[in-house]
Order: structure tokens, then sequence, then C-alpha cells
């Protein structure tokens, strides 16, 4: 306000158009709520605040199918005796995290490649929402169905756990690639030594029943290389 | 020299994208002009970094992009327009620019005002608090634009920029391009040779991967000059006669 030129002021000019960009830039930026500001605090780091709260996963349609598709299940499991919610929960987690990031999911996915933020780090805080927010419907659903407790306490609950810490050490050090080599270390070290405790050590590399999951996460971790570096078409 | 490439090559699998383009620029504004297919998008998203390089040398801003650190640094300075432009319909124009400007690691504090900037620049500012999904593909175009240069970025790299914009706004951003060119490096991919002829200090002609003419605008229309090459400007003469030499080059040597 200090260009307003005053009475008798005559060689002071009104630049109107730096005035207007004072006025515009308070009335037209967005002014962040209350988990976009403290997710921001958390991160340090607005821009992967707003990323966060983008999630294409994670907006409100998007919730309450989930949410329905949970009730839908519970009260059948109820009903029927069938355990529909852990058949469902697993596939609603999946798909959760599937439509967080990537090419033909999020809009801005290739604007976004090219920004100082990282692309991982998005990745990651993405997908630690969407496990927070499964590992909670799980326990919703859990009062429904003792396979569902089972499914939310033996695996959305690790998950979320893993990928949290995978986020902290990421934040830390500012690095998703160390971020998720911490969150691997630490449920290896947590899947090791619950082995140990019982004393089946060895078991956890030879144990014929491991095989299958095994092979399922290596498969998993190709087809997500694989995804992660195809060619978009109509690139060149 | 804020974008040096060396010997800078692309394949997608058996197609060759960009094979070996090598280049050097400064401040000002660069035309990169080619038919469909030529290499042209893959290029600058090779220089957005968007895309790696499968081999050759490239160095942005004075930096290697194949770290992290320096990668993270040129990003800060980087702005780019893609070909298709995403975005999330439920913002206005002014979310939709203030979201890549802290995407871009701006200080918060510096946000809002490099926003209305931005806004203002492209001639957004009564649609500043408007749905993008509500916008014309000319108005999407120039919030694109708006989120490019919000962080007044030493390389610009703009794909296509003036699609969809009518005669009045390209003028208008040509104007923008020519005033952001004194400071930074603009790369405009185009098929409107005249925006370069316009706008462009230097302009570079891309075939099937290849840089096959390297100039100013008026060495262009200069090879154009005297032959029978097709185009109502003398541009597109330029344009035609290069293209024609470089097809009829490959073809000799095959």
């Amino acid at each position: 306000m200090s260009e307003w030129a005053g009475p008798g002021d005559p060689g002071r000019e009104v630049d109107l158009d730096r005035v207007w960009l004072n006025v515009a830039a308070g009335v037209w930026c967005r002014q962040p709520r209350g988990p976009e500001r403290l997710a921001g605090q958390v991160l340090r780091s607005p821009g992967l605040a707003r990323a966060l709260v983008t999630t294409p996963s994670l907006l409100l349609g998007w919730i309450i199918a989930t949410v329905v598709v949970l009730l839908t299940g519970a009260v059948a499991t109820l009903g029927t005796g069938t355990p529909y919610v852990p058949l469902l929960a697993p596939a609603v987690a999946a798909a959760g995290i599937a439509y967080a990031y990537g090419p033909g999911i999020d809009p801005a996915w290739e604007l976004s490649q090219s920004m100082a933020v990282s692309d991982r780090m998005v990745l990651l805080v993405r997908a630690l929402a969407v496990f927070a927010l499964n590992a909670l419907l799980g326990l919703a659903a859990s009062a429904a169905s003792g396979i569902a407790a089972a499914l939310t306490f033996g695996w959305l609950l690790p998950m979320t756990a893993a990928c949290a810490v995978a986020l902290a050490a990421a934040t830390l050090t500012r690095s998703a690639n160390i971020g998720v080599g911490a969150g691997l270390a630490a449920w290896i070290i947590v899947v090791l030594a619950g082995r140990a405790a019982t004393g089946q050590f060895t078991a956890a590399i030879t144990a014929p029943a491991l095989v299958l999951p095994y092979l399922i996460t290596a498969l998993c971790g190709g087809a997500i290389v694989l995804f992660a570096t195809r060619i978009p078409r109509g690139t060149s | 020299m804020n974008v040096e490439l060396t010997d800078l090559t692309r394949r997608f699998g058996r197609t060759q994208a960009v094979a070996g383009v090598s280049l050097t620029g400064g401040p000002g504004v660069f035309g990169l002009l080619g038919p469909n297919g030529a290499g042209k998008t893959s290029l600058l998203r090779m220089m957005a970094t968007v895309l790696p390089p499968t081999s050759g040398r490239m160095r942005l801003l004075g930096r290697d992009p194949g770290g992290y650190g320096p990668r993270r640094e040129i990003r800060r300075r980087l702005g780019y327009l893609p070909q298709n432009l995403g975005y999330y319909p439920g913002f206005t124009v002014a979310e939709f620019v203030e979201y890549f400007a802290l995407l871009k690691d701006m200080p918060a504090s510096q946000v809002p005002r490099a926003v209305a900037t931005a806004v203002e620049r492209v001639g957004l500012g009564d649609r500043a608090r408007a749905k993008l999904r509500t916008l014309s593909g000319g108005m999407l175009r120039r919030a694109g634009i708006a989120q490019a240069i919000v962080n007044e970025p030493e390389l610009l790299l703009l794909d296509e920029p003036t699609a969809g914009l009518d005669p009045e706004q390209r003028l208008e951003f040509r104007a923008l391009m020519r005033n952001m060119g004194q400071r930074a490096t603009v790369i405009v991919s185009t098929h409107l040779v005249e925006d370069v002829g316009a706008a462009c200090t230097e302009v570079a002609l891309m075939d099937m991967g290849k840089i096959v003419f390297h100039g100013t605008p008026a060495d262009l229309i200069a090879r154009g000059e005297g032959t029978s090459a097709a185009g109502d400007a003398p541009l597109e003469r330029g344009y035609s006669a290069v293209l024609a030499a470089a097809r009829s080059a490959v073809a000799a040597r095959a």
C-alpha cells in the first residue's frame, strides 16, 4: 500500500497493477484446511501436503464408494455367515492403491513428473493415506467379522505401519528411495524377529507354505516395475 | 549455456524417437519445428526431465539431471507445458497454478503473489476463480502456460502452446514469449511456422528424430528461396525445402 500517492504528492503515482496483484494474491489462493496444514508441517512441504489432498482415490466419492462396499459386505456377512468382508477388503485396498497415482490415474501426472517435489514422495504419501484409511475401515469391519479382524491386524495395520516408517525415513532424509528401503528393512526385521522368537528362523526361507506368498510378491514387484516403466502412447 | 545436449537419443522399443540430437542454447526463444512423429515431444520431455534419455549427454542450467540433487534444482527453475495438459476439473485456475507453484518448491510466502502475477500475465484474471471444467480449450491452455511461468523459470519448455488460442491470444502469447526470452531459454515446439517467424530468435527443424536444420528464421526463409517448395509464406517454403532435402538425402543413402 506504500505505492498509494498521498494528497498533495503529485510526483508519486498509484501503481494500480501492483495494488491489484496484492489484492488478487490474497483473494484467489486457496486457504489450506486443518489436515492439509498439519500434513504440510509434518512433511515439511506444502507441495506434498497439497498432493496428498488431491489423491484421486481419497476424493469424497471414492471414500463413500469404499464405505458402501464394505458396509454391504458387513451386512451380508452378518446375514448369511459368508465372509464377504475379508473377500472384499483386500480388493478395495488394492484398488485404492492402484488409483492413488500414475499415468491415466492422476490427471496431472505428466506435469508432476517435472516438479521439484519428488513423484516417489507423492506416491509414498498417498500410499500411506490409502492404507491408513483402509486400516480404519478394516477396524470398523472387524466388528462384523472375525476374519476381517485377522485381515486388518495381519495385513492392513502392518502395511500402514511399514508405509509410515518408510515415509518418516523419506521425509527425514528427503529421499523416497531411502524411505522405501527403511520400510522394507523394518518389515523384514519384524518378520524375522518373530520367526526367531518362535525358534523358526530358517523357516522364513525354507517353509513350503511361504513359497506362494514370495512368488506373488515377486510377481507384483515385476508388474509394478513394468507398469512404472511402460511407455505412454503417443509420446513421440 | 542453459541447454547443452550432446548426441542425445531416445528409443521406445524398436522405434528411435530421438536419434543423436546435439543442441546448445542460452537466453532467447528457440522454435522447434517438424512434422508429427519427428521426435519434438520426446526431446522436450527429456529436457523436462520427465523422460530419461537412452544415451547421450544432457546438461540443463549448468547441471546434470541424472543426479537427484541437480535434477531437483533444475526442476525448481523449470517451466513445462506438456502437449496434453492434465488438470483437476474441480480446481479453480488459481488453485491449479498454486498447486504447481507449491510442487516446484517455491517458498510458500511467495506463492500467492506469483500465482496472481502468472494468472494476470496470461489474461485469465477475470476467470481466476472459475473451475477448470468450465473453461474453454484456449483458456485451459492459458492456465497451463500460467503454471509453467509461475516460478519465473530460467528454462521454459512449451509443447504446442498456441493450440486452441484465438489469433488475438496468439499475438499476446508471442509477446509473452519474447518477454520471457529476454532472461530465460524458451523452447517452443509448434506446428505453426508463423509463431516461429514472429517470436523466435533461433529455430531447429526435426525429422525422423534428427535435427535437419538449425539457424535463424531468416536462414530458414533463405533455404526456401528460389525453390519450388510448397508453402504460402516464405517460412513455410523454407520448412518444406529443408524437409524435402533431408528426406531425399535419406532416400539416397538407402
